[in-house]
């Protein structure tokens, strides 16, 4: 349909999107504060920080065997792979399912998280909500379809406004992710402010952390390792150097300044 | 005495990032690092900001080095005030009565360490280098392979332990922990060369075979390794002249070891270019390789 283009009052520009801007970023900041005060430290448990550094090990063995000689690469698969007496085979360890509602430490990190981000981002969402309502903000660049109209413009029951045309609480959501940059630059990486980062972590997270069933991981490995051949990578290496003369670069042309500055 | 900035003509920034780049390079140089360190705390420790207390730790740890007890203990004053309950300082306390040989007292604190984080790595690490001290090396090798057990990913203790059984004349388990090292760092042409030496001494034609191809891969990964040439001669040649070979190999490495000869002379060359007794230096390395030559029949 012909676009009719409003003209928004620009005083809708002066107190309300600049505003929700300020709000999101302060809000965002006042996050990464508190949580670094609520923050615990982890307690990590011995088994498995030494299992996850033996997997290390093993996957370094599958990559980088090559570099040593055929009889020690032949010792160390024989170490975690044999039948009998393998690392691998051998090794059982006793799996805790960690069920979230139980186990209390996971129960208070889970709280702490909903806490820090969830609720400000309902409280402040609902207010905005109820403050701003009534009026669009600003018009997306895109075209939009008519099954966004009742997401994205909440309060405003015009049949024929074109989607594009947004609401307060579409401009806050927009803020709350496009400000991660911001974010990064003002507090540095790694900021708790980051609550895309969060929503993230939480989906791949077991992926990352040592996974809760090291028996699992362990019967992979061996898996892996069994499969691995041992290419000596030194077959060669006379007739490589040789090849050509030593390059010593600017090495022994002059003396070398050794001061501290 | 003219203080370093004045020497130098440096200002504090210079020295704080000098500091820094050697913190980096974990290099051990503790008479500069004092040097430098001390007048930076002295007298611009304000402007540091936040920095200063890792100084503090470098400083302090470069102290000891140099037997300056005065300052390490300032140092470790001002840690103790800012962070009172920290295993970081609680250790370096240890270093510190280590350093006056106060041995079970630093056991002491590091036990404690250990009690409230068992999975604390450096308080174990300095319970070890207090048994080196000691000069127990047989306990310093045993506890140092339990640790390694537990924490297999340590490389900087696999390169202690592979130390410890050189000074045990245990070459073939030394050989063990520079293949780990190995395996971890591909690229690292001191790590290649180093199992080289060890296999050399070990002896036994397969050993010197692996000795010359190791040492033709650290050549490989840096032309420059002059230790690593000459090991390679010093191997092909051993390897031509031992009488169990066959006709192929002695031929082979024969002329290995004249290819190692030829470049060793151009290096000298080099090295010599400019000066005025480059000839003399030249006839001395042509008579030492001649020398080190077992005469093959």
């Amino acid at each position: 349909m012909a676009d009719p283009e409003l003209l928004l009052d620009s005083s809708i520009r002066m107190w309300v999107v600049l505003p929700i801007v300020f709000i999101t970023f302060f809000v965002g900041i006042i996050r990464h504060y508190v949580t670094q005060l609520l923050h615990s430290d982890k307690k990590v448990d011995l088994e498995q920080v030494s299992d996850s550094q033996v997997l290390l090990r093993s996957r370094i063995l599958r990559e980088n065997g090559k570099y040593i000689p055929r009889q020690s690469f032949a010792m160390r698969k024989h170490y975690f792979n044999d039948a009998e007496t393998g690392f691998f085979k051998k090794v059982k360890r006793k799996v805790v399912p960690k069920n979230p509602m139980t186990d209390t430490s996971m129960l208070t990190d889970m709280m702490k998280g909903n806490l820090t981000n969830v609720l400000p981002m309902i409280v402040i969402g609902g207010w905005i909500n109820w403050a701003f309502s009534g009026f669009v903000i600003t018009k997306v660049p895109f075209p939009l379809t008519l099954r966004f109209k009742p997401m994205l413009q909440r309060g405003i029951d015009l049949l024929s406004l074109d989607a594009s045309w947004v609401s307060s609480a579409s401009w806050y959501f927009l803020n709350v992710f496009g400000l991660r940059s911001m974010y990064s630059l003002i507090l540095g990486q790694d900021n708790a402010a980051d609550q895309s980062r969060v929503m993230q972590d939480q989906m791949t997270g077991a992926a990352m952390a040592m996974p809760p069933d090291p028996n699992k991981a362990f019967k992979s490995e061996w898996e892996a390792l069994e499969i691995v051949e041992h290419k000596w990578a030194l077959e060669n290496v006379e007739e490589d150097l040789m090849s050509r003369d030593l390059n010593f670069g600017t090495f022994f042309s002059q003396d070398i300044k050794s001061t501290m500055f | 005495m003219a203080s370093i900035s004045e020497m130098y003509d440096v200002g504090w920034e210079e020295m704080r990032d000098k500091l820094r780049k050697w913190r980096e390079d974990n290099c051990r140089n503790s008479e500069q690092i004092v040097d430098v360190g001390e007048e930076l705390i002295s007298e611009h420790s304000s402007k540091l900001g936040d920095d200063v207390w890792i100084i503090y730790e470098q400083v302090m740890i470069a102290a000891l080095d140099c037997s300056r007890d005065d300052l390490a203990l300032t140092c470790l004053q001002e840690l103790r005030k800012q962070f009172p309950d920290s295993h970081r300082v609680k250790r370096l306390s240890g270093m510190r009565l280590e350093a006056l040989e106060r041995y079970d007292e630093a056991n002491k604190h590091y036990d404690s360490i250990l009690q409230d984080d068992p999975t604390n790595t450096s308080a174990r690490k300095r319970k070890i280098s207090i048994l080196k001290a000691q000069g127990k090396t047989a306990e310093a090798i045993r506890e140092l392979n339990e640790y390694l057990e537990q924490f297999v990913g340590d490389q900087e203790a696999w390169h202690e332990l592979s130390e410890l059984y050189i000074n045990e004349h245990d070459y073939g388990k030394a050989a063990f922990c520079l293949e780990e090292l190995m395996m971890s760092n591909p690229h690292n042409h001191l790590y290649c060369e180093q199992y080289a030496e060890v296999k050399y001494t070990q002896g036994g034609l397969e050993n010197l075979e692996l000795s010359r191809k190791y040492f033709a891969q650290a050549l490989r990964l840096n032309n420059r390794n002059m230790r690593a040439l000459f090991g390679l001669y010093m191997s092909a040649s051993h390897i031509a002249a031992s009488p169990k070979v066959s006709a192929k190999v002695k031929k082979d490495n024969m002329k290995y070891a004249g290819w190692a000869a030829t470049q060793i002379n151009r290096a000298y060359k080099l090295a010599g270019r400019g000066t005025k007794e480059s000839k003399c230096s030249m006839k001395a390395v042509e008579e030492m390789l001649e020398s080190m030559q077992i005469t093959m029949s």
